[in-house]
């Protein structure tokens, strides 16, 4: 039993690391304010299903967020925020196993009705689908584990993260009545994530993240979530994309995703401008330290 | 000398929730959704608008209607607070907490014009309107497809007293009704590509039917503008998207309208929506519904319970698509 056996606020070498016990707490933070809110009578007068759907959103933020991790160790030259991600990815879990408990709440502990509703409503069957691929992440999470499977088929398995990411977006979109922006922004986003870590897999030894690719990057992931919104809406329900587009420019651009992953983005670019001027133009290595459950 | 008989759900004023705890309801919802408008609104407080607009509402002196008792409700009044909370309108937004955003709409003068295939088209005040129909209250189940329900004191008027007005031409099959167009108060018709205004239709055997009922007030008051004032549809043994809001048009043609939702999502929605259980959404069952106030999770009924009224229309309609 290593010294962080089941208190993920201390690092490895067994003494208590702020950054984690921070992150920690903040995990349980939408969970508790979900339930507080429940309590009080204030979500509304659904407020199964409005406990359904923050459980839900926090379960993708929180996936989405452990997917940045690796992304943004170098974006932002931090490669201590390697110690985060496993309890950000087992919150997704917590969250998601959360979200399906309280739908078996909502539906009064119907079994047949539970289970005939996921098998028969696709985006559900998809969303049970994640919910068990984050079963099985969670439940080879610790470093026990890690141990027993061997690093490469540990990291083997836990590529499933990006299959389990797209199904969960896909089902975010289709449980939406009509407004598909949230899921867009996260969508925008996970693809600048997954793009800036595509520029380093390909670029080798040479990091090749500097500001002007991230910012080049950023434009793209805007510039494609707008594309998708359009195209979404075009596809789904027969609006004129161009009109989808032309609100880029007009009445409606604050609120159109793809301006609000350009300027998340670009926020990002920036930190990572301001942190690599500030350490001075630091080489990035492996660090040993963090570990077998460091991805390629 | 003035008796007054007091109604069962009619509540005295010193029972009515405070002011400061009605307005502070939706601290949540508020909290995580409100913000880009309550800064559009600039402030503006909610408390104020609600009351100047019952005041300057010139029906109002109309209310509260005389009660029809003859449809039951089977289950307690959903309370006020609930079903002036709890909204969609798109027109203001795509979240339930629209009540503020639309307070923004003018409802006075507002002018129904009813065309179409009729006598002679007529173009008619609001409140000349309510003068020559005839005035009632009746307390109506109200199913979304969204599979929660309430149940509402609604006051207007029979449909059928319109289309004896407006005396269709032979040819006449159905009414289209148009809600209101007004991008400068309404934010959401500036997303362009929503085909606004908001249609909806019924045969003219649907319209003339009994239950079909054009609304102007709820709770013996004139309607909040979130609940579709001043002039809403209620088919209640249809699905809640049927019961336009915010009504300026009526128009009797032999073309089957178009509704807005199955112009969006004609795999979801269709043009009779009438609630049957056994038919599921395709993204969800209907065959429960989620009652607003008490929590209670309930079947839902094959019309919303409503088909010893309705289910005669349907008869030799059964190769429609009837139940979405």
């Amino acid at each position: 039993m290593t010294a962080t056996a089941f208190r993920p606020w201390l690092d490895r070498s067994g003494r208590l690391s702020p950054l984690k016990l921070a992150v920690f707490l903040a995990l349980f933070a939408p969970g508790l304010w979900t339930f507080l809110s429940y309590a009080q009578g204030s979500l509304g007068p659904r407020p199964l299903t409005e406990a359904i759907h923050q459980t839900g959103l926090w379960a993708i933020r929180f996936l989405m967020i452990s997917l940045a991790v690796t992304p943004l160790r170098r974006v932002l030259q931090w490669p201590r925020l390697i110690v985060l991600r496993r309890m950000i990815g087992v919150a997704a879990f917590g969250y998601a196993a959360l979200h399906l408990a309280i739908y078996t709440l909502d539906q009064a502990f119907d079994w047949r009705m539970i289970v005939s509703e996921i098998a028969l409503r696709f985006y559900l069957t998809i969303g049970f689908l994640a919910l068990c691929g984050l079963l099985a992440l969670a439940a080879t999470s610790t470093d026990g584990m890690i141990r027993r499977l061997g690093g490469r088929r540990w990291r083997r398995l836990h590529r499933l993260v990006y299959v389990i990411g797209v199904l969960a977006l896909i089902h975010y979109v289709i449980q939406s009545k009509l407004d598909v922006a949230e899921p867009l922004v996260v969508a925008g986003l996970f693809l600048w994530l997954m793009a800036c870590r595509a520029v380093v897999w390909l670029g080798g030894d040479d990091p090749g993240l500097s500001f002007p690719s991230l910012a080049g990057l950023a434009v793209a992931a805007g510039l494609v979530t707008a594309a998708g919104e359009a195209l979404y809406y075009h596809l789904a329900n027969h609006f004129d994309a161009w009109r989808v587009l032309g609100a880029y420019l007009g009445w409606y651009f604050d609120r159109r995703p793809g301006w609000i992953v350009l300027a998340i983005c670009l926020v990002l670019s920036v930190a990572s401008l301001v942190r690599a001027h500030r350490a001075g133009a630091r080489q990035w290595r492996a660090d040993p330290r963090s570990g077998a459950a460091e991805a390629a | 000398m003035y008796i007054k008989s007091r109604r069962g759900w009619e509540l005295p004023e010193r029972a009515a929730t405070p002011e400061a705890v009605f307005l502070d309801r939706r601290g949540f919802g508020k909290v995580a959704a409100a913000g880009p408008m309550l800064l559009a609104l600039g402030g503006l407080l909610p408390g104020a608008a609600p009351a100047a607009a019952e005041e300057a509402d010139p029906s109002a002196k109309l209310y509260p209607f005389k009660r029809n008792d003859k449809y039951k409700l089977g289950r307690p009044l959903t309370p006020a607070d609930l079903v002036t909370g709890y909204n969609n309108y798109y027109e203001f937004g795509s979240s339930k907490d629209i009540a503020d955003a639309a307070q923004a709409l003018p409802i006075r003068p507002w002018t129904v014009t009813i065309d179409g295939m009729v006598e002679k088209p007529i173009t008619i005040g609001i409140d000349d309107l309510l003068a020559r129909m005839p005035l009632e209250e009746r307390l109506y189940r109200h199913r979304c497809v969204e599979a929660w329900s309430i149940t509402v004191p609604w006051s207007g008027f029979a449909m059928k007293a319109l289309v004896d007005l407006a005396r269709p031409a032979a040819g006449a099959q159905y009414v289209q009704t148009t809600s209101f167009e007004n991008p400068d108060v309404a934010e959401g018709q500036r997303a362009s590509w929503y085909p606004w205004p908001y249609i909806e239709g019924l045969t003219l055997a649907e319209a003339t039917n009994e239950l079909a009922f054009l609304v102007t007030g709820a709770y013996g008051k004139p309607l909040p503008k979130q609940n579709g004032a001043p002039l809403r549809m209620v088919l209640p043994w249809k699905y809640g998207f049927k019961s336009a809001k915010g009504i300026v048009r009526f128009t009797f043609t032999d073309q089957r309208p178009v509704n807005f939702w199955q112009a969006i999502q004609s795999s979801e929605y269709g043009f009779w929506a009438n609630v049957n259980p056994e038919v599921p959404h395709p993204r969800w069952s209907q065959a429960y519904e989620r009652v607003l106030g008490s929590d209670e999770r309930v079947p839902t009924q094959l019309f919303n319970g409503y088909g010893e009224y309705v289910a005669d229309l349907y008869k030799n309609l059964q190769s429609e698509r009837l139940y979405a």
